[in-house]
């Protein structure tokens, strides 16, 4: 599963510390010369200067040493966490560590609050990063965050579809009843990976670089990585089932007419989750038929800005 | 130990900060002459009379390594000293009192320090991609091996805005925090600038209302309390008595400096709202052999209104713990009772870059000589001038003295 994301790269120095979370254990150095516990992972101690240190595996509990809620995602690619609780937390060893808070709304989270540690899966390999919750809190210390996971929880979690009111296509009060200014619920959540873009790049033939070169992109796309192609992201509105509340019934033919409005304001980076929403907009009465407007909004999973506005008109005859 | 005060700055030269969409495209070795003729021009001096070369080395254009020798080369100087700094916005006060010490050992005669802050021109087979990378990932290194590249930018830890950030909340649970006064420090500084023709913000009133509504970017920094990045550049000339006696200004002679730093992340300082300026400053002013008191201006630097706070705090102007009720008792404007960062700060001049630091230091320079304008001070023989680089890591203080 690719993702945008900054992943660790483990050196020969610290694989140690890496290889322990992936197995869900905390294992830190510390100096056998001075008892001096040392984080980050280096060849000496940061106290005494000794070269003989060991690891050893720790509890992981300790204190919020400080905190900040984003409210601007510090890389675009961190959408999906806002806010992010960014947190500093100082080991009962004594250590601190950069790391993000999980499992918690904002108000329960204070400088000084006792928390523990969250073995959290980020890519199919089993690398794993080191987060922290509340000590109180009931919350697993193994969770799995690559794309494909999450997707498949907000799936399970998805509200069971409302018994739907039928609405006619000729009723034209009742159509036009439906336009509304709110937008739905969201949608199911689906993973757009490097193996779909790139089906979709030989399918249409758009195989530009920032696309379908994850290594060029990584080095010179201002997005540090692959992005979807837009018009990929739109057709994959066929995948995202928005729950509606209402089914418009009684016509002997649906036409997709086109769209009047297709914009991609936002990227959609490789391993990013997407959902969408959508609102009708208008509803016209034609010679032909009824004709309705659907805007469907799509956005990667936590982002403000979207990916895909379609005004997607349906003519119903 | 330190300083005797027998260096000066004489002369100094700054563009107007712009939009870098906007801002004329330059070589870096294009704008060091530039910078060093109009800095010469100011000073009365001629070309001849530079023996020594401070120069940002980070990100410069042109070259990688060997910046100096390829600025000498270019500008036609020859040189007795030649040095490099790499301390974030730490480098303007740096480079001052390097400067400064290659006079006194007599080394120098005259030192051009100089940071160019406007883009280069891209040529056709211009690698993009450390751009991109520095677009993405601000000052933190990206390197196999660098630990931040491992422990915090997996985690989103990146850029300054969530360190600053981090340091105010952790100040916020051991001593309380009022937004009001915090938005005062950025109001105050505006009311500068409303003074100061080259400031980005000039001509743009703002109030305390006006910050504590602007948008949040990471609890509890808001927008108006974080600098705007502007092009710019910069430069100031070092000279020994005998050079400052034929300058055309008063000069400004460093009298103390200090330099501290232990750590890039304030997540491994031994307690990240002691700042770094704490040590600098006491070393500064013992040095200079004067008092708090003595100072009749402080230019600190400010990439955020925390940095400001704790620098008021730890340099010694604000008792530890009471910043906020002090900024509010004080009135920080160049009418007031504390006049701080005159110049209107980077917060409403702009953010040039790493050269954002020297105008503080130019400011400085401008008061002691006389030339600040609407802005300047009935008497302004003592300034303060402090720097600060990556996130509260590397700080430094000058203390400036007319001559």
């Amino acid at each position: 599963m690719s993702t945008n994301k900054p992943l660790p790269t483990a050196t020969e120095i610290s694989a140690p510390f890496w290889n322990g979370l992936k197995a869900g254990r905390l294992t830190i150095p510390q100096c056998k010369s001075c008892g001096h516990w040392i984080f980050f992972p280096r060849r000496h101690c940061d106290k005494c200067w000794s070269q003989d240190l060991e690891w050893k595996e720790v509890k992981g509990t300790g204190t919020l040493y400080t905190y900040t809620l984003t409210r601007i995602p510090t890389l675009p690619d961190f959408a999906d966490e806002m806010p992010q609780k960014m947190a500093v937390v100082e080991l009962d060893e004594g250590v601190r560590i950069n790391t993000t808070l999980i499992g918690l709304d904002e108000g329960e989270v204070k400088v000084g609050m006792r928390v523990k540690p969250v073995f959290d899966t980020v890519k199919s390999d089993g690398t794993a990063l080191l987060r922290f919750t509340a000590a109180d809190k009931d919350f697993p210390s193994r969770i799995d965050s690559t794309p494909a996971a999450l997707a498949a929880a907000a799936e399970a979690e998805a509200e069971p579809a409302a018994a739907k009111r039928q609405v006619r296509c000729d009723d034209e009060a009742a159509m036009k009843a439906l336009v509304s200014d709110t937008f739905s619920p969201w949608s199911n959540q689906i993973v757009v990976d490097q193996a779909l873009i790139d089906e979709f790049a030989k399918l249409s033939g758009d195989d530009y670089w920032i696309h379908t070169d994850p290594e060029r992109a990584r080095k010179q796309s201002p997005f540090g990585g692959t992005i979807a192609h837009g018009a990929l992201v739109q057709v994959l509105q066929s995948r995202l089932r928005i729950p509606l509340d209402f089914e418009v019934v009684g016509f002997t033919n649906m036409v997709n007419y086109g769209s009047d409005r297709l914009r991609f304001p936002a990227p959609v980076p490789a391993g990013s989750r997407i959902h969408a929403h959508s609102r009708v907009k208008s509803v016209e009465k034609l010679p032909k038929g009824m004709q309705l407007t659907m805007e469907i909004v799509t956005h990667v999973v936590g982002s403000e800005r979207p990916s895909v506005i379609n005004d997607l008109v349906i003519l119903y005859m | 130990m330190g300083l005797k005060g027998n260096a000066a700055i004489v002369g100094a030269a700054q563009y107007r900060p712009e939009k870098y969409a906007t801002a004329p495209r330059m070589f870096h070795l294009e704008q060091v002459a530039d910078l060093a003729g109009l800095a010469l021009a100011d000073a009365g001096l001629k070309a001849s009379d530079i023996d020594g070369l401070v120069i940002h080395g980070p990100q410069f254009h042109e070259a990688q390594v060997f910046v100096p020798a390829m600025a000498a080369e270019y500008l036609g100087l020859s040189l007795n000293f030649a040095e490099v700094v790499d301390l974030g916005g730490c480098s303007s006060v740096a480079a001052v009192w390097r400067a400064a010490m290659a006079v006194e050992m007599g080394l120098c005669q005259a030192v051009l320090c100089v940071i160019p802050a406007r883009m280069a021109p891209f040529g056709p087979d211009e690698d993009p991609s450390w751009m991109a990378r520095a677009m993405r990932f601000g000052g933190h290194s990206t390197a196999f091996g660098a630990p931040e590249a491992e422990f915090d930018l997996p985690y989103g830890h990146m850029g300054q805005n969530t360190g600053y950030a981090m340091i105010a909340q952790r100040y916020a649970a051991k001593y309380g925090y009022d937004p009001v006064a915090m938005a005062k420090i950025a109001v105050d500084q505006r009311t500068n600038a409303l003074a100061n023709p080259d400031a980005s913000f000039f001509g743009k009133p703002l109030s305390i209302e006006d910050v504590l509504a602007s948008k949040m970017v990471a609890e509890p920094l808001r927008v108006l309390e974080i600098v705007m990045p502007v092009a710019g550049g910069a430069a100031v000339i070092v000279a020994s008595k005998e050079v400052a006696a034929r300058a055309k200004n008063r000069g400004a002679c460093i009298t103390g400096f200090g330099e501290h730093l232990s750590f890039k992340s304030p997540t491994y300082a031994t307690e990240m709202t002691d700042t770094p300026i704490g040590p600098a400053s006491e070393r500064a002013f013992a040095m200079a052999g004067i008092k708090r008191s003595d100072i009749h201006a402080a230019q600190l630097y400010d990439c955020y209104t925390i940095t400001v706070l704790l620098t008021l705090e730890d340099a010694g102007f604000a008792p530890k713990g009471e910043g906020m009720r002090w900024v509010r008792e004080h009135d920080l404007t160049y009418k007031g009772n504390f006049p701080m960062n005159t110049h209107g700060g980077q917060l409403s001049f702009g953010q040039s870059g790493t050269a954002g630091g020297m105008s503080q230091v130019i400011e400085a320079f401008h008061q002691i000589s006389g030339r600040a304008g609407e802005r300047q001070l009935k008497r302004c023989d003592t300034v303060f001038v402090s720097g600060t680089g990556g996130v509260m890591s590397e700080q430094g203080a000058l203390i400036l003295q007319g001559a």
